[in-house]
């Protein structure tokens, strides 16, 4: 009888106890939650929010997730307007699923509270550009934090050795790879890869795949907005995908970032695409075994001139968010030039021109120039809603004719016939 | 004899390296050919996810939300499994409830995880302990009175009704004379409800938001990266949630294995 | 137990005839409220759909389901994943169990080592495997290379002819020990009388085993099988963790499709669509089970 009475009240006091905490946490004003991601972006606006603290006492809490994760959990959050966060860390191709649901606040009132008519114009056009809504020249729903852009890597020493041209087309890069692989061993003395690649289903895959798509003249969409990733140039840029795969390190289907990455650190790849994020790690002792033998360039062109694909890290402020006031004054002094300076510092591209030209970040990165060049003429992936479902789609049978389960064109034809699914029963 | 000793290896062997990945420093982990047991161990790790990072509030969280569930759950499925034992209601009641408790452990549990999001979001419950206490009680109560009701059945009603013959109410009997009886069940029950309490993913990976929340699979789930994977902290961080189900497991053995099999054997 | 010794006498008086309602009614409420309120509420939904012109009642979500390569592929995978897993765990959990079941030095030592799998989060589970499998960093394959095997192609995750294979593996490391559990339950449950009538009667090991021992064993069999498949059918959490469906589609799962549904495509309806397929076949397949226990 005890036993179960005192089984009872502590069960009961822990009830209690739960539900005070549980209170507590609407009480306080001063406070401010972010969605961010987990890795390196989402580290520099810890620290930012960090320093935000000791500056205004306003405590922040960021919250990291996984990629795909943070995508649902922003998602689920804006639909359901729980209200949980007050900024949004969010990568380009998901604003316009939640700009055009009307679930962010419109910044520029906010702005004109700051005393501002409009966002900094050292922040790079085309940055900007993707966090307005219609693309380029609608509202302002979001500011650019991370001014990712895709380069182009390759191994300088061995392009040397084997006197080939830094590459300048997709058929260079198919080229080099064949007589690096043929001829190159890695330094522990195994096999030596070509290209490496992501083509992980989903983001990877198609994140990596647009360039070539693009530089063979394919489009997505046409001008009335019907999928054409079955088009002859769509069809030969995916074929070009998987010849490429064929001097790729085995497994490749299943890549993601951090494989990429772990290749070209241990120079078992002589080239890639990707995002500078990773810069400072090919100078870290502790990390590269490829210290000051990587190159970067913009992108190979094909049938036209190469793109890159621009993925800046954006930040908004939800609609169903409390504490819009407070939101935009700590996201106006994040951005700011020294801000985003200590932000760059840390590894993240800044968005801004001014730092892309300050004279100790290039001599921190000198690859800054390259970036530069490539944001300004960057291209972003299509803007349209549906595109988390596109690319989750398309991504799935990118991966599916690089593991040769189908034919290329029978990849592209597949992607085609879903896509058009998606689109037409988002048109009901 | 041998094929045991292989079968305890293999069952044993990822988890031992597991705990060696938390306690390797960055080099050793990727190291070919992999060391197995020549390297020199470190704590950064674990201070990394205690200290700098929120693992201990999300330990904190699961316990507490673990053991209040389980707590509920088993106080609020007691009763009724006694009751579904020990009275006989009309139009066999008893035997079709105990049919539909039963069924509803059968849902997959993607299948309410929408309409309870939905729920606790109406009750502007998301992302605190209590959803997810409320959520895993539901989660438990099945089982508990499954597994109550096993041990309830062994237990002949002249104790009870002994008992009531001394002056002695219902309840009064049921808590004096049978629950003393039931204790081993009990605790194998509780142990077991802790277990998944403490294991459950998705419905915390729906519920909760934000750190305060979060429970430890959450968390660990969370390392991951577009550009590493933090091993080091998934894996000291693992191979702390692994500790108290492990020590309650293996205390509670011989209890577990009477549990399942009358549970399992009687249906 | 037979019935009438279970049960108490009439009631005696009108309070006792309230007792078990009462006994019963907290459990019931909180059921009615997180099991059987979500299962319609998530019918409902199944059979609506949002229009210009309002909601609307309609089988579109399971018209689309017919059509959707993507579900059946899921089914298909998960269906293999169970049947694969199911018949490997079964096995090794009865040979372990007919193991253990012997008088051996150190036996509670083994119990309880092979227990340890199965009480591990299902997402530690995930992360030490994924961990183990990784191709180019990972000790299965560094072993295997030091052992001299040729891994270049052996990418287990990472390779959408393996991958599947490589979860299901997975699944057998943590759940065997269950099986094993439940059956070693079983046989230890088993009275000594049949086995000592057969040693008179000049029985064979294997025709002990067949017709003395299987047969006793029935019941637990049927109840660990019933739950591994209801547990199998709804897999989510390992796959989450170690492919995420992927790679190429290649190990994607029912639970993991309405997963994405519900919460990346944001479309409830279709989710609650297929959940609803989903519970309606593991209904079907625990009913077969429970038949089967039956006779």
């Amino acid at each position: 009888m005890i036993r179960t009475t005192t089984l009872i009240f502590a069960a009961l006091f822990l009830v209690l106890l739960v539900a005070a905490s549980s209170c507590t946490k609407r009480g306080s004003n001063a406070r401010l939650t972010i969605a961010a991601i987990e890795g390196v972006e989402g580290e520099a606006l810890k620290q930012a929010a960090v320093d935000y603290e000791k500056f205004t006492g306003v405590h922040i809490d960021v919250v990291q997730f996984p990629y795909a994760n943070l995508f649902d959990k922003e998602l689920l959050d804006l639909n359901s307007r729980t209200g949980a966060y007050d900024l949004l860390m969010m990568d380009d191709p998901w604003f316009p699923r939640f700009a055009e649901s009307a679930f962010l606040t419109n910044l520029m009132p906010l702005l004109q509270k700051h005393g501002k008519d409009g966002p900094d114009p050292d922040f790079v056009a085309k940055s900007v550009a993707v966090c307005r809504h219609p693309y380029q020249t609608g509202s302002l729903y979001a500011l650019p934090y991370v001014g990712n852009s895709q380069l182009f890597f390759y191994r300088k020493d061995l392009f040397a050795k084997y006197n080939l041209k830094p590459p300048a087309t997709w058929d260079d890069v198919l080229a080099a790879s064949k007589a690096i692989q043929e001829k190159e061993k890695a330094p522990d003395g195994g096999k030596m890869y070509g290209y490496v690649m992501r083509a992980a289903q989903g983001n990877a895959a198609v994140a990596d795949f647009m360039p070539i798509f693009w530089a063979f003249g394919a489009e997505m969409f046409d001008a009335q907005g019907k999928p054409t990733v079955n088009s002859p140039e769509g069809i030969a840029a995916l074929q070009f995908m998987v010849d490429l795969g064929k001097y790729t390190p085995p497994g490749y289907v299943s890549f993601n970032a951090s494989e990429v990455s772990a290749h070209l650190l241990q120079g078992t790849a002589a080239m890639s695409i990707n995002w500078p994020a990773w810069i400072s790690a090919f100078g870290d002792p502790a990390k590269s075994k490829v210290i000051g033998k990587i190159e970067f360039t913009t992108l190979p062109s094909g049938r036209k001139p190469g793109q890159a694909e621009i993925g800046n890290w954006l930040i908004a402020i939800p609609r169903s968010s409390q504490n819009a006031d407070l939101a935009i004054s700590f996201l106006l002094w994040a951005t700011n030039s020294e801000q985003m300076k200590r932000s760059a510092q840390r590894g993240n591209p800044p968005t801004r021109k001014s730092l892309f030209q300050d004279p100790e970040l290039v001599k921190q990165f000198p690859a800054y120039p390259a970036q530069l060049r490539s944001l300004e003429t960057s291209r972003p992936r299509p803007r349209t809603s549906h595109w988390n479902e596109i690319e989750n789609t398309f991504g799935i049978f990118l991966s599916k004719a690089n593991s040769g389960e189908l034919s290329p064109a029978d990849a592209m034809n597949q992607a085609n016939a879903e896509i058009e699914k998606i689109l037409q029963r988002a048109g009901q | 004899m041998g094929l045991l000793v292989l079968a305890l290896l293999v069952a044993l062997a990822p988890v031992y390296w597991m705990v060696t990945i938390s306690l390797k420093t960055e080099i050793d982990q990727f190291a070919r050919p992999p060391k197995w047991f020549t390297f020199t161990p470190t704590l950064e790790h674990y201070y990394d996810a205690f200290v700098t990072r929120s693992f201990s509030e999300y330990l904190l969280t699961s316990a507490i939300v673990a053991v209040v569930s389980t707590a509920c759950a088993l106080v609020i499925g007691t009763l009724a499994a006694y009751a579904l034992t020990r009275f006989r209601l009309p139009y066999n009641l008893d035997r079709k409830l105990s049919l539909w408790i039963l069924s509803t452990r059968m849902f997959p549990a993607i299948v309410t995880a929408v309409p309870l999001f939905l729920m606790m979001r109406d009750l502007r419950l998301v992302n605190t302990k209590a959803a997810l206490i409320i959520v895993y009680t539901g989660f438990n109560l099945p089982f508990v009175v499954w597994m109550m009701r096993g041990f309830f059945a062994e237990v002949p009603r002249d104790l009870e009704e002994a008992a009531l013959v001394d002056g002695d109410s219902r309840l009064g009997a049921l808590v004096r004379v049978v629950l003393p009886l039931v204790t081993p069940g009990l605790a194998a029950t509780a142990v077991f409800c802790l277990i998944v309490c403490w294991n459950e993913f998705l419905f915390a990976l729906v519920l909760t938001q934000t750190d305060a929340a979060m429970t430890l699979p959450v968390g660990i789930a969370g390392r991951v990266t577009q550009y590493e994977i933090k091993w080091g902290v998934m894996s000291a961080a693992g191979a702390v949630a692994m500790v108290p189900i492990l020590v309650f497991a293996l205390a509670m053995q011989k209890y577990l294995v009477r549990g399942l099999s009358l549970g399992a054997v009687k249906g | 137990m037979p019935r009438s010794r279970r049960f108490f006498s009439a009631p005696a008086n009108r309070r006792e005839l309230l007792l078990p309602y009462l006994l019963v009614a907290p459990a019931l409420a909180v059921l009615l409220a997180l099991s059987l309120y979500p299962l319609i509420y998530s019918v409902t939904i199944s059979l609506q759909q949002e229009t210009a012109s309002g909601v609307v009642w309609t089988l579109g979500h399971f018209k689309r389901l017919a059509t959707d390569n993507f579900f059946r592929t899921a089914m298909v995978h998960t269906f293999i994943y169970a049947a694969v897993a199911l018949a490997f765990e079964f096995l090794f959990g009865l040979i372990l169990a007919l193991l253990l079941n012997q008088q051996i030095r150190g036996r509670s030592l083994f119990r309880a080592g092979l227990l340890v799998p199965m009480m591990l989060p299902p997402v530690v589970v995930g992360i030490v495997w994924r961990l183990l499998l990784n191709p180019d960093f990972g000790a299965i394959n560094g072993t295997l290379k030091w052992l001299g095997v040729n891994t270049e192609h052996l990418t287990w995750t990472a390779s959408p002819r393996l991958a599947l294979l490589s979860v299901i593996a997975v699944d057998v490391w943590q759940w065997t020990p269950f099986v094993f559990l439940v059956l070693l339950a079983g046989l230890q449950a088993i009275p000594q009388e049949p086995y000592e009538a057969a040693l008179i009667d000049g029985s064979s090991r294997w025709q002990t085993f067949r017709h003395v021992t299987l047969p006793l064993l029935k019941p637990a069999i049927l109840i660990v099988l019933l739950l591994r498949t209801m547990d199998l059918l709804r897999v989510f959490d390992q796959i989450f963790i170690l492919t995420e469906g992927g790679p190429a589609f290649a190990t994607e799962m029912i639970s993991l499709y309405i997963y994405r549904a519900a919460f990346r495509f944001f479309d409830f309806g279709y989710a609650a669509a297929m959940s609803f397929v989903l519970l309606a076949l593991t209904n079907i397949i625990s009913v077969i089970y429970i038949k089967l226990l039956k006779e």
